[in-house]
């Protein structure tokens, strides 16, 4: 047994907490995430379906081109709640075409030159302004068609309003560039964090390798709990991704830039409490007016809706507060148990039990590896300092 | 330091470690050849704070029960799995055929660390329901054999 000095007895255990917590929630995301697989399979289905539009004869679909937007360009897909199936929204965009064709004839080319594929036509689904090719069991590709919008100065475009008699504004490209400027902003944590999660006393098991970051965690987070949360309440009244993306990268922008802090589930969890301040308001005649800008171009609001229908906003409301609740409990729980409960409430047990297995299987995988050992105010650890636990069987009924 | 020696410890030995060592610190007695240990554990920050109590009688084997919470409250009426007993709650935490805890073996170092990897286990088992921690089941004539093993 290594000697221990008593300054070991000091190590602060509420980093080591903050820091299993996050590793509990980095293995929840990982359930929630594709697998690297299922991604390539879509972006190479995808890629043939641009091929095959783009060998059309038509001059409207000359030079097409087809590329991602929406969660699967920005790396926060989640696993689907239900079914097997996930999303990947493409935008089909058409240099050839101009404002003077309507987003409906668009639209009917499209359609027309997919149903020319035999295969594409058996998986073909018309939505209200894309068409959909179901890939049972895999995933759906939902093809938007664009075309450039002269009037924005940020290489802004224009696709097919619900009615399909207009074009309206946005920008994909260039609110993707907007998304990982953000996301690439790096957090400061206090020294006294920093200097403690490379000690192994505080960081008893290796934190798995990051490559989302913070800011695509926190928005899968957001996401789950959305999916979760609404599946037993009004499914229409759900906050789109695209307000919980803009208002989380918002979100996160400002804390980084303004804060420096304790450990990185304080910086998420002040993410997600601090999300609502991106949502201006007015007041038009007494009436709340919603508004939250695409900060790419000009036109587009992402919380329009919000404006039709006075409920959307009352149920991002709750729906941000039963989110702010789990979190900000979490940290005062004690019990693996209770803290499982807790995530699955919000979360799902079929995410949540599956995390915990991992966190769990650390332990596992360092006791057969005979690498488990007790530290002084930490407890289990992998690592070659403290009590060593050797090899034993539990027993009894 | 090696946890096997070559001499069976008395229950002194036994005490004087268990009062030493900083992943069991708390307090007990010790008297004519047996000492009571009780400490607390927390398996990890996310996990309980249990409050253990070991009692040991020189030349049998030490007992672990789990003094608070009360383990069957947690389970809300599941038979606990690996105990010896299930209220107060005994672990098992080894196992005696093959000898992982005899009597050369210092307490502190062993069974200590196997109750904080029970412990551990044990709330995962409350969410789960299912025993990770792996181990086996006893025939009903074990448990009599190794003490009347350890005590020739």
């Amino acid at each position: 047994m290594q000697a221990l000095d008593t300054k070991d007895l000091d190590v602060q255990p509420n980093f080591t907490k903050k820091l299993d917590i996050m590793r509990l929630l980095g293995h929840l995301c990982q359930e929630l995430d594709l697998t690297d697989s299922q991604i390539e399979s879509a972006k190479s289905s995808y890629e043939a379906v641009g091929q095959w539009l783009s060998e059309s004869g038509l001059p409207e679909l000359r030079s097409a081109i087809i590329y991602a937007q929406g969660s699967t360009a920005l790396g926060t897909t989640n696993r689907p709640i239900r079914g097997n199936e996930f999303d990947v929204d493409l935008v089909h965009h058409l240099p050839g075409v101009t404002t003077n064709t309507d987003p409906a004839t668009v639209k009917r080319l499209i359609g027309a030159r997919l149903s020319e594929h035999e295969h594409y036509r058996s998986i073909l689904e018309e939505k209200q302004r894309c068409w959909r090719l179901n890939y049972a069991g895999q995933y759906h590709l939902d093809i938007t068609p664009s075309i450039m919008n002269p009037s924005c100065s940020n290489g802004g475009e224009l696709v097919p309003d619900r009615k399909l008699r207009q074009w309206k504004a946005t920008n994909p490209k260039g609110y993707l560039r907007w998304f990982e400027t953000h996301a690439a902003i790096e957090p400061q944590f206090v020294a006294a964090f920093t200097e403690a999660r490379a000690r192994a006393e505080v960081q008893p098991f290796p934190e798995p390798e990051e490559k989302k970051g913070l800011l695509r965690r926190t928005i899968q987070i957001c996401k789950r709990h959305r999916d979760i949360y609404f599946s037993t309440r009004t499914q229409d009244l759900a906050p789109v991704s695209i307000v919980i993306t803009t208002l989380t990268a918002k979100s996160y922008a400002h804390c980084v830039n303004t804060g420096i802090y304790i450990s990185e589930i304080d910086l998420l969890i002040d993410v997600i409490r601090t999300m609502p301040m991106f949502i201006q308001m007015e007041d038009q005649s007494g009436r709340p007016y919603y508004l939250i800008p695409n900060e790419t171009t000009e036109g587009e609001n992402f919380a329009d809706k919000w404006n039709v229908d006075s409920r959307l906003p009352v149920a991002f409301f709750e729906w941000h507060r039963g989110l702010t609740d789990i979190l900000g409990g979490i940290e005062g729980q004690r019990g693996l148990d209770i803290m499982g409960n807790t995530l699955s409430a919000g979360f799902g047990e079929a995410v949540v039990k599956p995390a915990v297995a991992r966190f769990v299987g650390n332990v596992s995988a360092a006791r057969s590896a005979d690498q488990l050992s007790i530290m002084p105010g930490v407890g289990l650890a992998s690592s070659a300092v403290g009590v060593r636990v050797q090899r034993n069987t539990f027993f009894g009924q | 330091m090696a946890s096997y020696h070559r001499q069976k410890l008395t229950a002194a030995q036994q005490y004087w470690v268990l009062q030493r060592n900083p992943v069991c610190c708390g307090s007990g007695r010790l008297h004519c050849g047996k000492l009571v240990w009780e400490f607390e554990v927390t398996p990890t920050p996310i996990s309980r704070t249990y409050r253990l109590r070991i009692e040991y009688q020189q030349g049998a084997t030490p007992a672990v029960v789990v003094v608070e919470p009360d383990l069957s409250v947690l389970a809300e009426g599941r038979a606990l799995p690996h105990v010896y007993e299930q209220h107060p709650a005994r672990l098992c935490l080894y196992l005696p055929k093959a000898r992982e805890w005899t009597s050369e073996v210092i307490i502190a170092t062993s069974i200590v660390p196997w109750a904080y990897l029970w412990l551990f286990y044990f709330e995962e088992w409350l969410l789960s329901n299912e025993w990770k921690g792996g181990g086996e089941h006893p025939k009903a004539t074990d448990d009599r054999k190794h003490k009347k093993n350890l005590s020739n």
